[in-house]
């Protein structure tokens, strides 16, 4: 458990707790953060904790690994199964679950499969070993995104032939929509994310407000960001005032990055459909390689098994991604489903919400005893 | 006839900020800090400070290490004098653009900040530890108000020294986070710029690392920029709030 004197200029970190008591009162909020990273902040630093008990935080989509269906982590695993593939990922795709196991299962059965920090690394790998095939598992919003497209553009320059992209980039905006158009949600406000805005700039989320009246504040990433983000929402609300806000403006530039946008679009184009897991299908929510990049794309260069799998029976995931159900009402969390044997990719990455609140424990105590009387 | 109490210097407020900051420095003195202390606009602050920590004025207290960094090209300074772990303590006005751009840079170089004023207050989150006294009198620095300030968080570091207990933090159960999922964007400063086929170097926390700056346009040693799957994505400026 943290506390707030642990938080950089804790002095401000009480400033904002008073006033976000104040702005408050007695009636009760409920908030949803985009972005996993927020969640990360929230329960590292036990921010639910520290806000008054009538403001509840609820974890949104925001984790990218937690939303990958697992027909694609089988054809994933397929890939990386292949011969002469180097298969390259971001360290937490290890271990998502498919229907038979994950990467580094396919990796203890002999698949040569690394995990990367940058697709450049997995670039390089591909130059200093030119009789190897190297594929990249692109997975990521739009903060990461760039740095695939940067490096396919990197690819052709320095006329690569034996590397690919298998790309599971998504988009933020078509998510939220989603679970502003669900029905047993009710939300009094956004955390909009930090460095996908750095991308895609402030506008996107302007339907946030004008279509669904709801507010959106843009937060960082510190504790004492959130914490200013919260007090910034409060005080929308209390002003009569709904518009997008940016309490990250030391990062974030309203139009965003424009080099970096077009780079996107160079690129990538928008899938029709693209399958989130726990949300269904979400239209124009996942990005391909467009037809210039064929031959650095997977998907093309290689025949895909392509199947669809149902998620298993028993996970939630998909409540716990809209933020209707909290991580322990599930009923196979902390059981059947760990951090070390994950039924649900919302186990699987520390910034899921399931193991969020599995490693940092924390439950409010009466849910706690709830949880222990019904395991009784 | 009744004069009222005069309003104490440190209230309970300045007296929590105090605490948390001297457990912090006991904490970093322990993993082996060196404290650097800045104070460009009233340099014997900056003496003071150090000879503060360094002297072992209390018998059995051991010394701490403490270096007065002064004179003009204060972040230049600032920058080499640094190691990722150590503490630097200003003690400036919430508009020293030399002190405002140090802290800025700091979590960069892996460094835990404390700034000590009066007056109109840093922006949130400007440092790690902000002390400050809210009476804005440009007389202040020279009254004895700071010099009270810094000597109570020299004794408490040293009170923090006798309770080894509080001095290590228990290591969180998981710390690892996802580039991706955490959306991840760690403060880089620009060592050298990409040439040719090299990309741009540049000194972050973790230490040195090669950063594509193909979207932030050309960048120079010294550049701020925010970097994700070793792309930089954003560029910051280092002296706007």
């Amino acid at each position: 458990m943290r506390f707030v004197d642990e938080f950089r200029d804790p002095a401000a970190a009480r400033r904002l707790l008073t006033a976000i008591s104040g702005l408050a009162g007695d009636e009760e909020f409920k908030f949803m953060e985009v972005c996993g990273g927020h969640t990360h902040t929230i329960y590292r630093h036990g921010l639910e904790h520290v806000l008054p008990a009538n403001i509840e935080l609820v974890h949104g989509p925001g984790c990218p690994v937690c939303v990958i269906p697992m027909g694609r982590v089988d054809d994933a695993i397929w890939l990386a199964e292949q011969p002469d593939v180097v298969f390259t990922t971001f360290g937490d795709m290890m271990r998502v679950p498919g229907s038979n196991g994950n990467l580094l299962d396919a990796k203890a059965r002999g698949a040569d499969v690394r995990f990367v920090y940058s697709p450049l690394d997995a670039l390089r790998i591909a130059v200093d070993n030119p009789d190897k095939r190297v594929v990249f598992f692109a997975v990521g919003f739009e903060t990461t995104a760039p740095s695939t497209a940067v490096t396919l553009v990197r690819a052709r320059e320095l006329g690569v032939r034996n590397f690919s992209v298998f790309s599971n980039h998504v988009t933020i905006v078509p998510p939220i929509k989603a679970i502003l158009d669900s029905p047993d949600l009710r939300l009094s406000g956004f955390l909009g994310p930090g460095h996908v805005s750095t991308v895609v700039g402030n506008r996107p989320y302007r339907f946030v407000p004008e279509v669904y009246g709801k507010p959106l504040v843009v937060a960082g990433f510190e504790p004492l960001d959130i914490l200013a983000s919260v007090a910034m929402l409060l005080r929308q609300i209390r002003e009569g005032r709904c518009e997008v806000e940016n309490q990250y403006s030391r990062v974030v530039r309203p139009e965003g990055n424009p080099a970096a946008l077009a780079l996107l679009a160079q690129v990538f184009e928008l899938r029709p459909h693209f399958e989130w897991r726990g949300l269904g299908f979400i239209s124009q929510s996942g990005l391909r390689l467009r037809e210039d990049f064929a031959d650095l794309d997977a998907e093309q260069v290689y025949d895909l098994p392509g199947v669809r799998i149902a998620d298993p029976k028993a996970c939630q995931c998909g409540e716990v991604l809209k933020g209707v159900l909290k991580p322990w009402e599930c009923k196979v969390f902390g059981t059947a489903c760990t951090p070390e044997t994950p039924i649900g990719t919302c186990m699987v990455s520390p910034e899921g919400a399931c193991a969020a609140y599995y490693n940092f424990g924390r439950m409010h105590r009466d849910a706690a005893q709830l949880v222990g009387q019904s395991r009784r | 006839m009744s004069t009222a109490a005069p309003a104490p210097l440190v209230d309970e407020a300045l007296a929590a900020d105090l605490a948390d900051a001297s457990l912090t420095l006991a904490r970093r003195f322990a993993a082996g800090a060196t404290l650097w202390c800045l104070a460009p606009a009233w340099e014997p602050h900056a003496h003071h400070v150090a000879v503060e920590f360094v002297h072992p004025v209390v018998v059995g207290k051991r010394a701490l290490p403490a270096v007065a960094l002064t004179g003009p090209d204060l972040v230049p300074s600032v920058r080499i004098s640094v190691r990722p772990g150590d503490v630097v303590l200003a003690v400036a006005a919430a508009d020293d653009s030399a002190v405002a751009s140090v802290m800025r840079r700091a979590p960069a170089w892996g460094v835990t900040t404390l700034w000590i004023g009066n007056g109109e207050r840093p922006p949130q989150g400007a440092a790690d530890h902000v002390l400050w006294l809210d009476d804005p009198a440009p007389s202040l620095p020279a009254t004895g108000g700071f010099v009270l300030l810094y000597h109570v968080l020299w004794e408490l570091t040293h009170v923090c020294f006798e309770h080894p207990g509080l001095l290590t933090t228990a290591p969180d159960c998981t710390d690892e986070v996802c580039v991706t999922c955490s959306d991840e964007g760690r403060l880089a400063e620009v060592l050298t710029p990409a040439s040719g086929l090299d990309p741009a170097t540049a000194r972050t926390a973790q230490g040195t690392e090669r950063v594509d700056t193909t979207l932030v346009g050309p960048v120079a040693p010294g550049d701020l920029v925010l970097v994700h799957a070793g792309l930089a994505i954003s560029r910051i400026d280092p002296e706007e709030p």
